[in-house]
């Protein structure tokens, strides 16, 4: 199970990958397309994010003193202000656990 | 490999270090509930080794553990995973012209992170070797916290419990934040929010992809719509 399990995880996730980089499928992107793909980076990303931030608590009250949306909004501040990645991962994080102890 | 193709490949793996560190604590992560789901030390490694991609790895530990089948798992893997469609469309013609092996390289290595660092690449400035010291270094590096998390998970319990998992969304937000430039990105990425939060509440599993189609839809539009007007 957990063989099958993993050799069936490895080839879907290498398919999704290599699928639109192989040359001989046909296909060209229209300036459209071209601009929706603009949004992928920042859309994916926060989406993948979305579910890690909220997905403990139910109530609105509950959110405001949660660690996760509250160190997340530390992180914005935080690589606002000094633009740097690992800065901002590692300084957020402190906070985040600070919060957990806290509240 | 000549010096300039090393100095590449060294500066590649020199650019993505912030992200390959600040996936430690995912990595840690996915190995210490490899051991706590039952997976050998073997298996553990393999798992990050072939698959490579932290998210759908993490969902699927959660979900052999909590005893879902192969089929409900690989189903899991293709929604979670089917943003990557989208970063191979994008990256195409820059990816694309590349020889066999590389290409076949570079769709293995295409996380994430990479893309993040790629997506603005034009194929006549493009250098395959900065990318493949990218693309490997993190590779490396995440397996090495895949090895700690499943060492560390045979020796210390419960350490999926410690929230670790904050880091994943602290580094995507310091991804997102510098791109956020206009009005038609903050309702991509407010759209992409709420539209996954929600989807996530009601259980779908396709959750994350809607949620960031949703997003890149509502800034394609507003982009169009901001264009028309005076």
């Amino acid at each position: 199970m957990i063989l099958a399990t993993v050799l069936g995880m490895a080839a879907l996730v290498f398919c999704n990958r290599y699928l639109f980089l192989e040359p001989r499928l046909p296909l060209r992107l229209g300036r459209n397309l071209r601009t929706l793909l603009e949004f992928a980076v920042p859309g994916m990303l926060t989406a993948i994010c979305g579910p890690i931030l909220f997905s403990g608590e139910t109530s609105l009250a509950a959110t405001l003193v949660d660690p996760y949306p509250l160190a997340a909004l530390t992180a914005v501040g935080l690589m606002l202000w000094t633009r740097r990645v690992l800065t901002t991962v590692i300084l957020s994080m402190g906070v985040f656990y600070l919060l957990r102890w806290l509240l | 490999m000549t010096a300039s193709r090393r100095r590449a490949f060294l500066q590649g793996a020199w650019q993505i270090m912030p992200l390959s560190l600040a996936c430690a604590p995912w990595g840690l992560l996915v190995g210490a509930l490899a051991i706590e789901t039952g997976l050998s030390v073997l298996e553990g490694q393999a798992f990050s080794l072939l698959v490579f991609a932290g998210a759908a790895q993490l969902v699927a530990l959660g979900m052999l553990k909590a005893g879902a089948g192969l089929a409900a798992i690989l189903l899991t893997t293709l929604l979670l995973t089917s943003q990557h469609l989208l970063y191979g469309l994008h990256l195409r013609r820059v990816l694309a012209p590349q020889p066999l092996p590389w290409r076949l390289g570079f769709g293995f290595l295409l996380t994430d992170e990479f893309f993040a660092l790629n997506h603005a690449e034009q194929p006549a400035s493009f250098d395959r070797w900065r990318a493949l010291g990218m693309g490997l270094s993190f590779y490396l590096l995440w397996n090495l916290f895949t090895l700690a998390g499943l060492l560390l998970g045979r020796v210390l319990p419960n350490l999926g419990a410690l929230g670790l998992d904050f880091s994943i969304a602290a580094t995507f937000i310091a991804l997102v934040v510098p791109l956020v430039r206009d009005l038609a990105t903050v309702a991509c990425v407010l759209t992409a929010l709420l539209v996954s939060v929600w989807l996530h509440h009601l259980h779908w599993q396709g959750a994350l992809v809607l949620g960031g189609l949703a997003g890149m839809s509502v800034g394609f539009l507003v982009r169009r719509l901001r264009e028309r007007l005076p």
